[in-house]
């Protein structure tokens, strides 16, 4: 568990990043916070010749609200942002979804940016995106781009970051007075989630009628699944328990044939979403 | 007594939680180098070629063997008769018979340029068909693992009671094939060897639970005389049996400092760890209990088939077979019964040594059967379990396979777990009757531990006894050296106890020393539940020892009879009055230094060593196979009460109660840290770990992201209470405890979630038991509803 040798660059700005991507493409990988590349470099999974740390790039690391966005930058840390009043205020299934990653160790040293841009199947940060529809900016020397969630995770550990490319920051859509869930069965508190579903509701103004909803499944697929059927049968109604058990219900047709693996079944999967899908409604 | 009995605290504990404890991996010496392992990526090969060439060119590489570069290494021995011959070698020779196999060792400065230096060896093989499963294995069409076998069978000892028919043909019987699940160890330290052969000598550092057997080993193994190793253990971060075993890393790495003439190390990772330390439990069990009317089980058949990987590895790892299947029954009175067993070679790392030792396994399925015959015969399986457990005062009862056990309080024991248990079922149902997706149930679990056991069942070579060295310093405190190796079970302080009490001396008087060969007296080393059994038998014997020497000479000191002399706090003065007295410091002093004080014919100096075979250990089978293989069977009951929700299947153990009787307690706080941590390695086993393979034999559960080891967030709260009946036989009436905590888990929580979902008719035969298992068992019970 060593990894092979690599070089190590630090640049201080996001321009020295960029150019040290561009030069070295597939050959170098960024390091944003390191709670999954470093473990996947020991394991020799991963083996970039070129490690480069945005550690040292300030413009990364601020969190700022404007334009009926909250827009987090890449470096972020987890913790940070699961301490954040605005976060809380802006973005409620954000902050719900983070007490969800790892420990506090992991938290602490984790990124906004480099969970979202790992893209792991089983993590809640992407799940959180799709579901609010967030929009992941991304930048190379050869200039920036905003690709929204619902097309950026294209498979297990792929996005649509190229080799020269690095996620910069996330714009979330502001959903003050939202009302948000996060849940999963995961073996133990800490670890990717077995199944799990973020959720976002927001309702017509003075009103109980649902005036819009994002709904995520993670564990399940090869990527977050946008749980559209669910979705629709809350949208525009009242959230009574009877519709709650029938957007669980019908979020087992989002997922057609979810993951299997080593701790549950495809079935399992089916069942404990719906009842999940059922209990994030139910607040 | 002083200390024994009361809650002196650990005296290990200092270095241990502010991080001053030397582990292996904190050895380093000027001049090392450092070896990784090139391990096998198939479960079933023969290996055609291995290129070595571009790992020797490369520049930080020192060296690079294979099996045929050991010149001098001899094949592990063969010790064990009734077993058949397994012929290993610490590097494969021309077949690789499970993932993580060592075919080749690479020497660089670092352990970076040695995993360099190993991706560059290049392995050659043919596939062979690979064996995953018991099933697999003792298929008829099965290939043979070991080419020179009938059959995929390491050990096979059937058992034939035509009785067991006879009762059968009368009474209902219930059939159930039980299953536990593959686990590793797992201690929190890894495995680990240091090496430095230098003027002819050989000095180890090992994380070991035996550094005499591991010296032993490196003896026949490597051509060398005992008394040319020194075998050095530094604190152990926890062994948990994985310890015992001498793995090829440990014969390599000697030999590869032997070879080059400088230290070498090697410690192992996580990942090698899971993949190549032994690994433990993997067994079916197939149980038929004939019952009456009233629940009670009058005869019983079983078949223990266990899964032992490939079997290459020294210690066998066998035995733990042998104690599934003589204590399948554990305390319970069942007239009739046929056990048989049978160890069953796969492509799958070697099983071997684990806490509980082949009991969580055997305990499992029979406390499962006890609660279905129960179910099946309409009675409380609370009344059957009392019913079918030795009786307040039987000292005389025998189990089916001949264990003696002695006097216990089987029945007390039982009696309060129920009532404790019962009563957290009460606040658990309080609690969550509200919540229309919850289940509540609680599940029992009874059962006797074999303590201070003899090794010749596992080793075929070695017995059970062990010794104790202690000496008087001149300032008139005390060195007590033992045999029993430390690996955090607390022996340090248990030993400075029980020696204080014999010696008459303060515990802060007291200093323990163990694992180094050159200074520690021999001995067999930490595991069976034996070290509270054999340390205070040696450890007594020899303080007797030296304190009648130190009464002699106080006698002459004080010019009294050397019978009226007593020794309190530290002082030897003569029964009834306190003065005048000497210290044990004035006796040393005159035993050293002013040894014209001494008695006439009273030779200098101040020390005895001692050994300590337990009694009533039987080393051959009576004309009915049966035997008693522990010095001491200490005796539990645990209760597990579970909630569980029916719609995601998760399983919450809410409460956790253990009744327990080990004898003469040494030290309270040690016992139940003993319990506690064996209680949360049974729950981990019950509900969580679980080493997967595919069908192609490749491990899918390698790294803690897959193995889940449930951490202190996932252990519930426990109560323990302790019954204490001595021993009659051992030295203080002490019995172990060691392994205790493990057996009873996956019993009780096995029978609690049955218990919680009888509405689904769920019935728990397998673990991990699992939110996926627990939901498919619920719908599959919908379904044929």
């Amino acid at each position: 568990m060593k990894p092979p040798k690599f070089r190590y660059l630090r640049p201080d700005s996001l321009e020295g990043v960029l150019v040290a991507l561009a030069a070295h493409g597939d050959e170098a990988k960024p390091l944003a916070g390191g709670q999954s590349l470093i473990p996947a470099m020991n394991f020799r999974l991963a083996q970039p010749s070129i490690l480069v740390d945005l550690e040292l790039v300030s413009e990364l690391q601020t969190l700022s609200r404007r334009d009926g966005e909250l827009r987090v930058g890449a470096m972020v840390r987890q913790r940070q942002a699961e301490r954040s009043a605005e976060v809380r205020a802006a973005c409620p299934l954000l902050a719900d979804a983070l007490p969800w990653i790892g420990h506090i160790q992991n938290r602490n040293r984790g990124t906004i940016g480099g969970s979202i841009a790992h893209a792991d199947p089983a993590a809640e940060l992407p799940a959180v995106a799709v579901a609010l529809d967030a929009t992941l900016e991304v930048s190379s020397t050869r200039g920036s781009r905003s690709v929204p969630a619902a097309t950026f995770f294209e498979g297990p550990f792929t996005t649509a970051v190229d080799a020269d490319e690095i996620l910069t920051g996330v714009r979330f859509p502001v959903a003050q007075g939202a009302r948000a869930a996060c849940l999963e069965v995961a073996p133990r508190h800490g670890d990717f989630a077995v199944v799990g579903v973020a959720a976002s509701v927001r309702f017509a103004s003075g009103g109980t009628l649902v005036e819009d909803v994002g709904l995520a499944a993670f564990g399940v697929g090869a990527a977050p699944v946008r749980l559209t059927e669910a979705e629709a049968q809350v949208r525009g109604v009242e959230l009574t328990g009877e519709v709650c058990e029938l957007a669980g219900a019908a979020s087992a047709e989002d997922v057609e044939d979810p993951t299997a693996d080593i701790h549950a079944t495809s079935d399992y999967r089916r069942r404990a979403l719906t009842e999940l899908v059922r209990r994030a409604l139910s607040f | 007594m002083r200390y024994v009995g009361s809650r002196v605290g650990r005296t290990e504990d200092g270095p241990l939680l502010a991080g001053r404890a030397q582990y292996i991996a904190d050895v380093t010496l000027p001049g090392i180098v450092e070896a990784a392992f090139v391990r096998s990526t198939l479960a079933h090969a023969r290996i055609t070629s291995i290129g070595v060439d571009e790992a020797r060119a490369e520049p930080s590489v020192l060296d690079v063997v294979t099996a045929g570069n050991l010149a001098g290494v001899t094949r592990y021995p063969h010790l064990v008769p009734w077993m058949k011959d397994v012929d290993s070698f610490p590097l494969a020779r021309d077949r690789v018979r499970y993932v993580g196999m060592p075919v080749a060792a690479v020497v660089a400065d670092d352990r970076y340029a040695a995993e360099d230096g190993a991706a560059l060896v290049i392995v050659d093989y043919d596939e062979l068909p690979v064996l995953v499963s018991v099933d697999d294995a003792l298929a008829d069409d099965a290939p043979r693992l070991y080419d020179e076998w009938p059959d995929n069978k390491l050990m096979d000892l059937p058992v034939t009671e035509p009785e067991v028919d006879r009762v059968f043909a009368e009474h209902d019987v219930v059939r159930t094939t039980f299953r536990m699940q593959r686990q590793s160890p797992s201690p929190m330290e890894t495995r680990g060897i240091v090496a430095d052969h230098q003027n002819g000598r050989l000095t180890v550092w090992a994380s070991t639970q035996s550094p005499y057997i591991l010296r032993t080993t490196l003896s026949m193994m490597l051509g060398l005389r005992e008394s040319d190793i020194r075998v050095i253990v530094p604190s152990v971060g926890g062994g948990f049996g994985c310890k015992l075993h001498q793995y090829p890393e440990d014969l390599v790495v000697p030999w590869l400092s032997m070879r080059l003439g400088r230290p070498v190390r090697w410690i192992e990772d996580r990942a090698e760890h899971l993949m190549t330390s032994i690994h433990a439990r993997e067994q079916r069990m197939d149980v038929e209990a004939a019952y009456d009317r009233s629940g009670r089980i009058v005869a019983l058949r079983g078949n223990v088939a266990t899964n032992v990987g490939s079997g290459e590895v020294f210690i066998p790892g066998t035995s733990t077979t042998l104690v599934s299947q003589g204590c399948l029954t554990g305390a319970y009175d069942i007239p009739v019964t046929e056990v048989s067993a049978a160890c069953v070679v796969t492509n799958k790392t070697p099983s071997g040594a684990y806490r509980g030792f082949g009991s969580p396994e055997a305990i499992f399925a029979m406390e499962r059967t006890v609660d279905k015959v129960a179910r099946l015969a309409g009675v409380n399986p609370r009344d059957t379990r009392r019913a079918m457990l030795p009786a307040v005062g039987d000292g005389a009862f025998v189990t089916p396979s001949g264990g003696r056990l002695g006097l216990g309080s089987h029945r007390q024991a039982f009696d309060r777990a129920v009532e404790l248990g019962d009563k957290a079922l009460e606040a658990a149902r309080a609690l969550y009757s509200g919540d229309p997706r919850i289940r509540v149930g609680v599940g029992f679990a009874s059962f006797v531990e074999p303590t201070g056991p003899s090794y010749y069942g596992t080793t075929g070579f070695w017995q059970s006894y062990d010794s104790a060295l202690v000496r008087i310093q001149p300032d008139g405190s005390a060195l007590v050296g033992i045999g029993v190796q430390a690996i955090g079970q607390g022996i340090q302080s248990t030993t400075a106890a029980i020696a204080a009490d014999t010696l008459g001396i303060l515990i802060d008087d007291i200093s323990v020393i163990c694992g180094d060969t050159d200074l520690s007296p021999y001995g067999l080393g930490a595991w069976g539940g034996r070290g509270a059994i054999v340390t205070s038998g040696s450890v007594v014997k020899a303080a007797e020892i030296v304190a009648t020497k130190a009464k002699l000479i106080a006698a002459g000191l004080l010019e009294a009879n050397p019978d009226d002399i007593v020794i309190t706090d530290g002082k030897l003065h003569v029964r009834g009055s306190d003065e005048p007295s000497v210290t044990m410091r004035d006796v040393a002093i005159a035993a050293y230094v002013r040894t014209e004080l001494l008695p006439e014919g009273v030779d200098p100096g101040l020390e005895a060593t001692a050994t300590y075979e337990p009694p009533g250990i039987d080393t051959e089978p009576d004309e009915h196979g049966r035997m008693n293989v522990a010095a001491a069977w200490s005796n539990a009951s645990h209760a597990a009460v579970v909630k569980v929700d029916i719609t995601t299947g998760t399983i919450e153990v809410v409460d956790y109660v253990v009744v327990h009787d080990c004898g003469t307690v040494i030290n309270p706080q040690i016992v139940e840290g003993q319990t506690t941590g064996g209680v949360a390695q049974g729950i981990a086993g019950a509900l969580y770990e679980h080493v997967v393979y595919d069908e192609a034999g490749q491990p899918l559960s390698a790294s803690f992201m897959d193995y889940i080891v449930p951490t202190s967030l996932e252990i519930p709260p426990m109560t323990i209470e302790h019954l204490e009946t001595p021993s009659a036989t051992t030295t203080l009436g002490v019995k172990g405890v060691g392994e205790s905590g493990t057996i009873g888990p996956a019993a009780a929580i096995g029978n609690a979630v049955s218990d919680a979902l009888a509405e689904f008719h769920v019935d728990i035969v397998e673990t991990p038991i699992t939110p996926s298992s627990v939901l498919a068992a619920i719908h599959a019970a919908g379904a044929a509803s």
